[in-house]
């Protein structure tokens, strides 16, 4: 692969809350090739909506700022752009769509109104043109009746129907990057499937890449080629997603296989991960995971980890990982399947935790 | 009350919703449940599932009493519905309870969690005195897992995971045999799913609780339900034991809702597969 498409290097993003400063996002980097799907997943507050927010730049201010970091999209850093320049950017090279498409699109105008005005703001068709590109578009997204549904309010339209026109108007302007937030969790199953099947189709045909945010194991499994795991700020693992499900290294993402529920486990109590996610102002000093995770041992609570790379392409943040950590306790090796990492010290909850089967 | 007797039957069960229509233009119904009928065995999980519109959270609200049934029959312990007047009636609310999908509405944010725990056994009685109806929602705290301190806070002070436990220990405040999970765990993470779920397991176990669960995840039903409904447009097109809808589902309605959920479930998987082909 030639250039990497996105690279979002050593990002923070913080806040200034009343409780001190919210690193919400903290260090993170990954990178999105061409016409590939990377998935972010985490659970609520892991910062991997505020990671895309940072991307294009709509962090909530003042209470929000780039602290640092660098993000190169095609080679250049959106960073020094202008806050012209990077209304330019949005909506045209680099699209994003949300949970709920009813807050994104505006209710006092018809479908066909903001179809066409995304195309003219980015001056790729005006007029008639414009009108016959959209419900093009529109058709493209498996609307029937394009030419009606342009006449109407997003009101009118179900909610599948709604993010179908979101999808539409992310596409107008041939994104090279679509950033999808959470895009089928507000829709029933059927139609979710319906939506992320159009959304692979639509990624084979335009060559865009994607970068799907969500907290579902599932979708990211059937979507996504790359995943990035995060955890109370940062990126705690990153690797192939069939390397992932199969070899899941962190204990957090160990932790979150074993707590699925499935037929499998019928019968059995489910894994649970002890204790909260901490507060983004007071996150642990060193693993943000320590005080939850079942291999915790001295050196955890003292040195952050750094991320290792444990296999070609798999990176994990543990020290389980890491042979410059002195102390390691004996059996910490590398987690492949059946040969767990052993948690030696005393009085830490010990607990098995299985990959999923 | 023999034991072989299911705790809850539910009879031909009809709920039309009378849609406007211009004036002099004849009636048009929806029909949100149309002739459903299902047995709830004493100490088992019975669970709906469905997509939105399919009727679902209709009958739950049916079975609360919150809602009058066009036609059909509620039995619950062996009596009628429709034959219980007065005090009798009112128990039904005691004996049935219900904890809905998210925390964050079904909490009352202007009652500290004391308030909450208290006001049920208040209205049907329980607890001679304010000091032991405050013992007991301390136990029941302890029951969810959360301190004794929790009484004096409000449900903004509370995460996503631990208002649905305050909204469980509420449920179990007045004692019921019985009760309505709607999407209990659908607003929460997975992480805090699975502590939810234990728990309603755990006392499901200790408290021989009967359960109708209303959910279209169906990796939650079949962890937890005994047995499964699927509903489609108000009636029900399945039924069976979690086993038989999951390894050899019938209708293709069931077959189209089992490979819509994306999983992890390498028998899922498979049927996934094998619906591409």
């Amino acid at each position: 692969m030639a250039q990497p498409l996105l690279q979002v290097m050593d990002l923070c993003t913080y806040f200034h809350t009343p409780y001190g400063v919210a690193r919400a996002v903290d260090g993170v980097s990954f990178t999105v090739n061409p016409g590939e799907t990377v998935g972010i997943v985490g659970e609520s507050g892991c910062g991997k909506s505020m990671t895309a927010l940072s991307i294009l730049q709509l962090v909530p201010e003042p209470a929000g700022y780039i602290a640092g970091g660098r993000i190169l999209f095609e080679g250049s850093d959106l960073l020094d752009l202008s806050w012209s320049q990077m209304r330019n950017l949005r909506g045209k090279d680099i699209a994003m769509i949300f949970q709920e498409p009813m807050t994104s699109l505006n209710a006092v105008f018809t479908v066909g109104w903001q179809m066409k005005e995304i195309m003219q703001v980015h001056g790729t068709a005006e007029g008639e043109e414009a009108y016959k590109r959209a419900v093009e578009l529109l058709d493209h997204v498996r609307i029937p009746n394009a030419a009606q549904i342009m006449r109407q309010y997003p009101h009118e339209l179900s909610g599948g129907m709604r993010q179908r026109v979101m999808i539409a108007m992310a596409l107008a302007n041939k994104p090279k990057l679509l950033i999808a937030d959470e895009p089928t969790t507000a829709l029933d199953v059927t139609v979710q499937a319906q939506i992320l099947e159009l959304m692979r189709d639509l990624q084979a045909e335009m060559g865009m890449a994607i970068l799907l945010i969500t907290h579902d194991l599932g979708i990211v499994a059937k979507m996504a080629s790359q995943v990035v795991v995060m955890y109370a700020g940062q990126v705690v693992e990153n690797a192939p997603s069939r390397v992932l499900y199969r070899n899941p290294q962190h204990p957090y993402t160990r932790g979150l296989f074993a707590s699925l529920p499935s037929r499998n486990q019928r019968g059995h109590d489910l894994h649970t991960l002890e204790g909260t996610v901490p507060q983004a102002t007071n996150w642990p000093p060193a693993c943000r995971f320590e005080p939850r995770c079942a291999y915790r041992w001295g050196s955890c609570a003292k040195v952050m980890p750094r991320a290792i790379e444990t296999e070609p392409g798999h990176i994990a943040r543990c020290h389980l990982y890491d042979a410059n950590i002195a102390d390691r306790p004996e059996g910490a090796t590398e987690g492949r399947n059946g040969t767990e990492p052993a948690a030696v010290q005393a009085g830490s909850p010990v607990r098995s935790v299985e990959a999923p089967s | 009350m023999s034991e072989g007797m299911p705790l809850l039957s539910v009879r031909n069960l009809k709920k039309y919703f009378k849609m406007r229509t211009p004036l002099f233009q004849p009636a048009v119904y929806k029909k949100a449940v149309d002739d459903v009928s299902f047995d709830v065995p004493r100490g088992h999980t019975l669970a709906l599932v469905g997509e939105s519109g399919s009727g679902k959270s209709t009958i739950g609200l049916m079975l609360l009493d919150l809602l009058e049934p066009t036609s059909g029959e509620i039995i619950y312990d062996g009596r009628p519905f429709a034959d219980r007047r007065g005090r009798e009636r009112l128990a039904l609310r005691r004996e049935m309870q219900v904890v809905f999908q998210d925390p964050y509405a079904s909490l009352n944010a202007r009652m500290d969690v004391r308030e909450t725990l208290t006001e049920g056994m208040l209205v049907h009685g329980i607890g001679a005195n304010a000091r032991e109806r405050e013992e007991r929602a301390a136990e029941l705290l302890r029951k969810v897992s959360l301190g004794p301190d929790a009484l004096n806070r409000y449900p903004h002070e509370f995460s996503g995971g631990q208002r649905q436990r305050i909204a469980i220990a509420r449920a179990l405040s007045v004692e019921p045999q019985f009760i309505v999970l709607d999407e209990p765990t659908s607003a929460l993470d997975v992480s805090v799913q699975s502590q939810v779920l234990n728990l309603l397991r755990q006392l499901q176990r200790d408290h021989g609780l009967t359960y109708l669960f209303v959910t279209h995840n169906l990796d939650v039903v079949g962890y937890l339900a005994d047995t499964v409904c699927v509903m489609e447009a108000g009636k029900i097109v399945e039924r069976g034991t979690v086993d038989e809808i999951f390894d050899t589902p019938k209708e293709a309605y069931t077959r189209r809702l089992l490979s819509a959920i994306p999983s992890l479930d390498p028998a899922m998987q498979e049927l996934l597969a094998q619906s591409r082909t």
